[in-house]
């Protein structure tokens, strides 16, 4: 596994997840390097997600190659736009790329800055 | 041009000549799209290599359509011994129960063939004529024709087979067609989305030959979709015409997105907004709230699940923004356009906050709200910590994307809609008016979400005093003093864009008005300056950029006057909001109910009839919202508590009006109303609402609310 892709399984386990709070089930990812490919389980449950390499008939199943992977997790291509693409393939229900790819974007980029530039109080 | 034929299901959709044909060029907008693609843009039927020419066309339903054709060209009758029958179904592509009928006495043979092809342009590509990146291709693979097109892993592909036996080439499918005597042939079609959106395939198209299969979509048909909305009875009869076109329409607008397979919220406008809006979904589900509040519950569910997670400035993305639109052509898909989703618009996130409140108001959906918790508060946050751009407090909007964002991410989204009396065009940010309203307006029902259901007093008690304190300032630095009305907006150095317009009743809407001047701005939404007789101009006579015919500078919006009638009755201004209605109604039977989304704003004395302004998309939503809102400001509907408050005061010229099953947390109820009616009217003088002095408007009989039980 590479390192971005570590990272964000890290986060997803350890932290609650507000975006995932009203859904419940499991979504299988299929990441392909060269010719191996690695099944990871997202058990989802009220905004807790446990990540392992085993788990039940999946909800969705979301494929796409380890490159792919990475550069969404890392926050430098849009999930979206790559499903839209062909670049990453989704089967079963979309509702989970939805909450998921709010959790793709926001995971290893800069702090947000709100209003940059701007940030001045009311008196 | 032959005229346009369109039926639709959801965002597939069908936009065909009066002969059924297709023959699309890049910026011509006609063809089978889905999801924001074009699957067909050729589609030609011939017998014996020529066209056919059209007998009449029958709109069975928003979905389906039938042709009648005769062979021959010219525009002389010709005594045909053949015609065509093409009845179409749009559906996970589209159905064509092809019928060629012989009326002659000897039999027939006769070639039939229909060419197919399919440039796969991206909606985008057909409005800006813009050049396809990748590579089509075309085979005939197992007993059906394959039309695709690939650029790197985007693929779509469209599928063209048929029941009857036919040879199949590279360009589309040929039968030798044999018919006895007064006999007849037919044959099914079948288009399909053979390779879509995420790697989807549809095999066979939703409807079929009705003897063979039963609808799908059975349970949310026309005809229970109609069954379940509240029954209106009155004695003014284009009311209940308007009604019911609004309902179906209404029908036809709902659009399941792919993320809630099965639930239903607005699209914007048909066809070619038949999209996720933010806006348009949220206010045409607030006008609809008491119809047909579902609506409102998937529009809250699904922008929610796409609400904003980080700063992204392609797409003009914050956390907790509600998104602006989404798309799925390819164009989206390269990143071409930011539309994935895009979130450059500033009202749909407090308007966010607004619906769910109303909808708890109305439903009692207690767990949908506790579900949105999160969603809600990050809406709020974003008011304080993103959309502060000019750094006095207010919400304000400039793009972050220069090249393919929006300028304008308000309403009114046109380049010279905010203007200065003398026509003079602000700097950017621009805080416009009626968002400070939707933000005082989400902070209030946002502190009552979260006192009676989120148990977070602190929380309403802080959203409370930041609502007061943004109300006190936004009455110091918008009032325009000479005037009596609130600018249109504030500059980042502080200056009024003091143009008067509609945007004053958004405000009354919001609640945001001090009582002392509502009456100045009551005053202003009814003189001849705004209301034109027919509903309120978006722009005052007078100032600078007013020009009656102009998108967002003096039209009359329904949708726009519908919101002012509402804001009119939420400060007691009960008989200036049936005025407003009583115009909007009147036009409303010039387009046989169908609102188009906004018609010049003329003096209703000298055009005699409302003129439409040109648009692509018929029906539009939020005018199809429109009669909606206006019956509920008509019967003074607002829920309080447990209970459905009734309060009537209709325009002259109605003199009953019930609305029965009104669906709520109340279970069902009954509102009726008694209004006025002119006996001594001249014979066959045409019944309209607007035309009789407005002190004549008042109200003569009672209310009443009934409860069917909870």
């Amino acid at each position: 596994m590479t390192e971005p892709t570590r990272a964000f399984f890290e986060r997803l386990a350890e932290q609650q997840q507000p975006f995932l709070k009203s859904l419940t089930g499991v979504v299988r990812l299929d990441l392909v390097d060269a010719e191996r490919t690695e099944h990871w389980y997202l058990a989802i449950r009220k905004g807790d997600v446990t990540v392992s390499h085993e788990g039940p008939e999946p909800d969705c199943v979301v494929s796409t190659e380890l490159a792919t992977f990475d550069a969404i997790v890392k926050g430098d291509m849009n999930a979206m736009a790559a499903v839209l693409r062909g670049a990453v393939d989704v089967r079963g229900d979309f509702r989970f790329v939805t909450a998921l790819q709010q959790l793709f974007a926001g995971s290893t980029k800069a702090p947000d800055v709100p209003t940059a530039g701007y940030a001045r109080r009311p008196s | 041009m032959s005229p346009e034929v369109k039926i639709l299901d959801g965002n597939t959709f069908v936009v065909s000549d009066d002969r059924g044909d297709i023959e699309a060029s890049l910026t011509d907008p006609t063809g089978l799209f889905s999801f924001d693609t074009r699957f067909l843009s050729k589609w030609v039927l011939t017998l014996d290599g020529q066209r056919l020419n059209p007998l009449s066309v029958d709109d069975l339903q928003y979905f389906e359509t039938r042709f009648f054709l005769v062979p021959g060209t010219g525009t002389v009758y010709i005594d045909a011994k053949t015609s065509v029958i093409r009845q179409r179904a749009v559906g996970g592509g589209f159905h064509e129960e092809l019928t060629i009928l012989n009326h002659d006495e000897k039999a027939i043979d006769v070639e039939a063939r229909i060419e197919a092809g399919s440039d796969f342009a991206d909606l985008f590509e057909v409005k800006d004529a813009l050049k396809k990146q990748g590579e089509y291709y075309s085979r005939v693979d197992d007993g059906r024709l394959v039309l695709g097109y690939r650029r790197d892993t985007y693929v779509r592909e469209t599928w063209v087979s048929a029941t009857a036996a036919c040879a199949i080439d590279e360009h589309g499918l040929t039968f030798s067609v044999h018919v006895e005597p007064h006999g007849e042939w037919t044959t099914d079609l079948h288009v399909t989305l053979g390779r879509g959106v995420g790697g989807t395939s549809v095999a066979e198209p939703k409807y079929e030959r009705r003897a063979k299969k039963a609808r799908p979509n059975m349970e949310r048909s026309l005809e229970k979709w109609l069954e379940e909305a509240p029954t209106l009875a009155c004695d003014w009869d284009p009311l209940k015409r308007t009604y019911q076109r609004s309902l179906v329409d209404l029908a036809a607008l709902r659009f399941s997105p792919v993320s809630l397979p099965g639930h239903y919220l607005p699209a914007a406008g048909l066809p070619w907004f038949m999209t996720m809006f933010g806006r348009d979904s949220i206010f045409t589900s607030l006008q609809a709230l008491p119809f047909t509040p579902e609506l409102a519950q998937t529009t809250l569910v699904a922008l929610g699940l796409w609400q904003g997670s980080h700063r992204d400035d392609f797409r003009d993305e914050d956390p907790g923004r509600i998104l602006h639109e989404l798309r799925f052509g390819e164009m989206t898909a390269f990143e071409e356009r930011p539309h994935s989703p895009y979130y450059g618009s500033v009202d749909a996130t407090p308007l966010y906050v607004v619906l769910l409140d109303e909808y708890e108001r109305w439903t009692g959906d207690v767990k949908l709200v506790r579900a949105l918790e999160q969603q809600a508060r990050a809406a709020l946050t974003w008011i304080d910590d993103y959309a502060d751009l000019q750094g006095n407090g207010y919400i304000a909007y400039q793009r972050r994307n220069e090249q393919t964002g929006l300028e304008n991410q308000c309403w009114k989204d046109s380049w010279d809609s905010i203007s200065y009396r003398d026509g003079r065009l602000p700097g950017f940010p621009r805080a416009t008016c009626e968002l400070q309203g939707y933000a005082y307006d989400a902070k209030m029902r946002g502190a009552r979400l979260a006192r009676a259901i989120w148990r977070d007093p602190a929380f309403a008690d802080r959203l409370e005093k930041e609502a007061a304190e943004l109300k006190r300032r936004f009455n110091r630095d918008f009032w325009v003093e000479d005037g009596q009305y609130y600018a249109l907006a504030l500059e980042a150095d502080g200056s009024m864009v003091d143009a008067l317009a509609s945007n004053n009743g958004h405000l009354l809407w919001s609640g945001i008005v001090d009582r002392g001047r509502a009456k100045a701005v009551a005053g202003h939404l009814m003189s001849p300056a705004m209301y034109s007789g027919w509903g309120v101009r978006t722009l005052a006579v007078g100032e600078a950029r007013y020009n009656p015919i102009g998108y967002h500078v003096g039209t009359v919006w329904p949708f726009d006057s519908s919101i002012v009638a509402w804001g009119l009755r939420r400060y007691g201004f009960k008989e200036e909001a049936a005025r407003i209605a009583a115009g909007i109604l009147d036009a409303a039977e010039f387009f046989d109910g169908r609102l188009p989304e906004a018609f010049g704003g003329y003096p209703r004395e000298l055009t005699k009839y409302p003129v439409q302004y040109p648009t692509a998309c018929s029906p539009q939503a939020w005018s199809t919202g429109a009669p909606l809102l206006l019956l509920r400001t008509m019967l003074g509907l607002e829920p309080t508590g447990d209970h459905l408050i009734v309060d009537p005061v209709l325009p002259s010229g109605i003199g009953r009006l019930e609305l029965l099953d009104i669906p709520g947390r109340w279970g069902k109820m009954d509102a009726f109303g008694r209004g006025r009616v002119d006996v001594d009217k001249r014979p066959r003088s045409r019944s309209q609402l607007g035309v009789l002095p407005p002190d004549e408007a008042k109200r003569r009989g009672g209310a009443r609310g009934k409860s069917k039980g909870a």
